[in-house]
């Protein structure tokens, strides 16, 4: 996800950030001396009541987008700790390449009791058996129906476990500059494939033979793109877990993306314009569409003041409509050692309280629909486009050999991307790759 | 007498590896075990993550490497990597360091100022080139400026490499220069007046003492240049953030190593490609060494 790629370019700066993180959370359970205070914590006197003032302390680990977001966890980290006195969480920001470190770590048995979980890569983890299946811990109270569904699907295993619970989403929408949109008279954001198409020309601008705006900005990856792949009826990978994008019907969606970079030259690939990424291409106004998620907002609102952008839903393609959706989880180590105390943790998290303070600033979108509801963002001007997209989004997630079929999908699609190949040719090449990687590796 | 002398032999024998044993122990434990035990993981199917589990599997990683394509793009563009930038970097620091060691004003500031780059971390390196490398940075302005056509050096697949080219050829000479520089001064000043007085120009100096005078040293740079050109691993990981594109254009072999052993925790058959790896550029070594030889009879 696109957070993944933020914390990459900024290295640096959130290795700063992890230094600082760990140095300012450990004083943050002396606040909390006063036990019996919450209703939550009468839970955790009956098994402690022989044993009073014995305190746990559980590892908790994810990566971070920004340190706003950093402080707001740590607030409901702080929160929890106060509700529950005997816990202490010792909370680790991992800086880059997350899975790996995280891999890495479970195999040497130093893994974090609980974990964010990307929902694509869930299905790897899951098979190998080495996450704590929740179902055993849920209560009444957690109250389960109130989640949506395919987010909560995301983190079950074929044989129907529950391996995690959702933290946050968000879908995609179209992001437009309004005052682009004004200088170039157009009244509406487009609504369908072919208006994008049309309003993109009429926003592109050119100095002298290169292009200094992009009508759209692109991410020319399958995260972005496998709702193209749908859009005509193409599918990404067949029961198996094989690829199977090469087909007519797949590649049909896929070459209106590459078209328009190549032959109307009206989107570009934010390394096109020097930027990072679409959020970064669009906030400096060299793009004046872009299709992002809930995240590029905070980002936009802190780093570009004067810009003035608004949301709507990602245009039909082929007359239907899509987008994905991206979430994120929170899983147990199976060799965690203090697992009730984990799962206090993650149920206080993805509770309906947890949620709310950690989805209010905006940062990310609840997966509870009564925190949705309560938080009102499906009214919201600038998230309502996203929250109507999660009705008929496609779940960023595909089985546990996805994350190699991307790899190869994305090697190629740049290729003909940047016109090297015929996307054909080179969607073939990324298929039959993928392949044999998968049935190698089985 | 003999059975004396064959004490006295023992004993120094004893006492010569008692000396040697924490150098023993250190690089048994740290390079030959984990040699060993690479060798041990090439032929079985690892399982870590999970159930650990080592099933043995004969030359099934081997096999498997045939059909690997991306294996030979990596090594496609793992030679074509050393073939230019060995070549220009050892040209590059040879021209360096023979006008280092003329008398030139600023000398030693030459010196250290040329050898600046081989200092920094290359991690700093890369994250500042790929600023110079961005599409609106100080490479597509200075080329613009000279009516040169500009290059996306960061998201074009076909240039990419090239762009990781430059950047090593830039940091590595001056390390070598270093080299030349120690060995050019060990050529005695006798040869050249002695040339002179032959009536030798310039170039001929050159090509006929210095270059044969530094044939030995060549040969070092030359090895060590190869041998850290198929290790390219740093730059084009922070360069790709680990994916070796934009289409596999920096996916060089350690790179793709690494991507099996630690993306795709498959421990055996990276382990396989490590070993296909040493072999590689052991057989290179052994190549060159005889062709540096060869040369040397003549």
């Amino acid at each position: 996800m696109s957070r993944k790629w933020i914390a990459g370019t900024a290295l640096l700066l959130s290795s700063a950030m992890a230094l600082s993180a760990c140095g300012s959370n450990s004083n943050s359970n002396e606040g909390a001396s006063s036990p019996a205070a919450s209703p939550s914590a009468s839970s955790s006197a009956a098994s402690s009541a022989s044993a009073p003032a014995e305190t746990t302390e559980i590892t908790f680990a994810g990566w971070s987008s920004s340190p706003e977001e950093q402080a707001l966890l740590q607030q409901v980290l702080d929160e929890f700790q106060a509700k529950n006195p005997t816990i202490k969480v010792k909370y680790e920001v991992i800086a880059d390449q997350y899975m790996d470190v995280i891999k890495t770590r479970l195999i040497g048995g130093e893994a974090p009791d609980v974990f964010y979980l990307d929902a694509f890569e869930a299905p790897g983890l899951m098979e190998k058996n080495v996450l704590e299946p929740l179902d055993g811990y849920v209560t009444d109270d957690f109250d389960l129906g109130d989640f949506e569904t395919p987010m909560l699907d995301a983190f079950k295993s074929t044989d129907g476990k529950t391996y995690g619970f959702p933290k946050d989403t968000s879908t995609l929408a179209l992001f437009y500059n309004k005052k682009m949109f004004a200088d170039a008279g157009i009244a509406n954001p487009p609504t369908t494939w072919d208006e994008l198409q049309a309003v993109a020309e009429k926003l592109t601008q050119k100095s002298g033979s290169k292009v200094s705006v992009y009508g759209l900005g692109q991410a020319p990856e399958l995260a972005r793109q496998m709702f193209m792949i749908q859009a005509f009826g193409g599918k990404l990978a067949d029961d198996q877990g094989q690829a199977a994008f090469a087909t007519p019907e797949g590649l049909k969606g896929l070459q209106l993306v590459i078209d328009q970079h190549l032959v109307a030259k009206t989107a570009g690939q934010p390394s096109d314009v020097g930027a990072g990424w679409g959020g970064e291409m669009f906030g400096q106004g060299k793009a004046a569409m872009v299709i992002e998620g809930n995240w590029a907002i905070p980002y936009l609102q802190t780093n570009f003041k004067d810009l003035d952008f608004a949301t709507a839903e990602v245009p039909t393609v082929n007359g239907k409509k899509g987008t994905m959706a991206f979430t994120v989880g929170y899983v147990m180590n199976k060799e965690s050692k203090h697992k009730e105390a984990a799962w206090k943790l993650i149920s206080y998290l993805t509770g309906k309280e947890g949620m709310k303070t950690w989805t209010s600033k905006g940062f990310a979108l609840p997966t509870r629909k009564s925190v949705s509801a309560e938080l009102g963002y499906d009214k919201d001007p600038l998230r309502g486009a996203l929250v109507a997209g999660g009705s008929y989004a496609t779940t960023w997630q595909a089985g546990s050999t996805l994350p190699t079929i991307m790899n190869n999908f994305n090697n190629q699609f740049i290729a003909a991307y940047t016109g090297q190949s015929k996307l054909e040719d080179a969607m073939k090449s990324a298929q039959d790759t993928a392949n044999n990687e998968i049935k190698a590796a089985q | 007498m003999s059975k004396r002398a064959g004490n006295n032999r023992l004993r120094e024998a004893a006492a010569g590896y008692g000396f040697m044993s924490p150098a023993i122990l250190i690089l048994g434990c740290f390079l030959l075990l984990p040699i060993l035990y690479a060798i041990f993981l090439s032929v079985h199917k690892v399982n870590l993550l999970g159930e650990v589990s080592y099933k043995f599997t004969g030359t099934a990683n081997f096999e498997r490497m045939i059909d690997d394509q991306r294996l030979w793009i990596a090594l496609r563009n793992t030679a074509r990597y050393a073939l230019i930038v060995v070549p220009s970097q050892t040209i590059l620091a040879l021209v360096l360091a023979s006008i280092l060691n003329m008398k030139i004003r600023f000398r030693n500031f030459f010196r250290v100022a040329y050898y600046l780059p081989t200092v920094t971390s290359s991690a700093v390196l890369v994250l500042i080139f790929m600023w110079i490398y961005n599409t609106n940075g100080l490479l597509n302005f200075l080329l613009e400026k000279v009516g040169l056509p500009t290059y996306n050096w960061l998201g074009d697949p076909s240039v990419a490499l090239a762009g990781i080219m430059i950047m090593n050829i830039w940091s590595t000479a001056p390390l070598f220069m270093v080299i030349y520089l120690a060995a050019l001064q060990d050529i005695p000043q006798s040869q050249y007046e002695a040339a002179e007085i032959d009536g030798a120009g310039v170039w001929q100096k050159f090509w006929r003492i210095t270059v044969p005078q530094l044939k030995p040293v060549t040969f070092y740079v030359v090895v060590m240049g190869i041998i850290g050109t198929f290790q390219l691993f740093d730059q084009s990981y922070i360069f790709s953030a680990g994916s070796g594109g934009p289409n596999n254009a920096t996916l060089t072999m350690v790179l793709l190593i690494y991507q099996y052993a630690f993306k795709n925790l498959d421990m055996g058959y990276a382990s396989a490609l490590a070993f296909m790896l040493a072999v590689v550029i052991m057989l290179i070594t052994v190549i060159q060494r005889f062709f540096f030889r060869e040369e040397k009879l003549n």
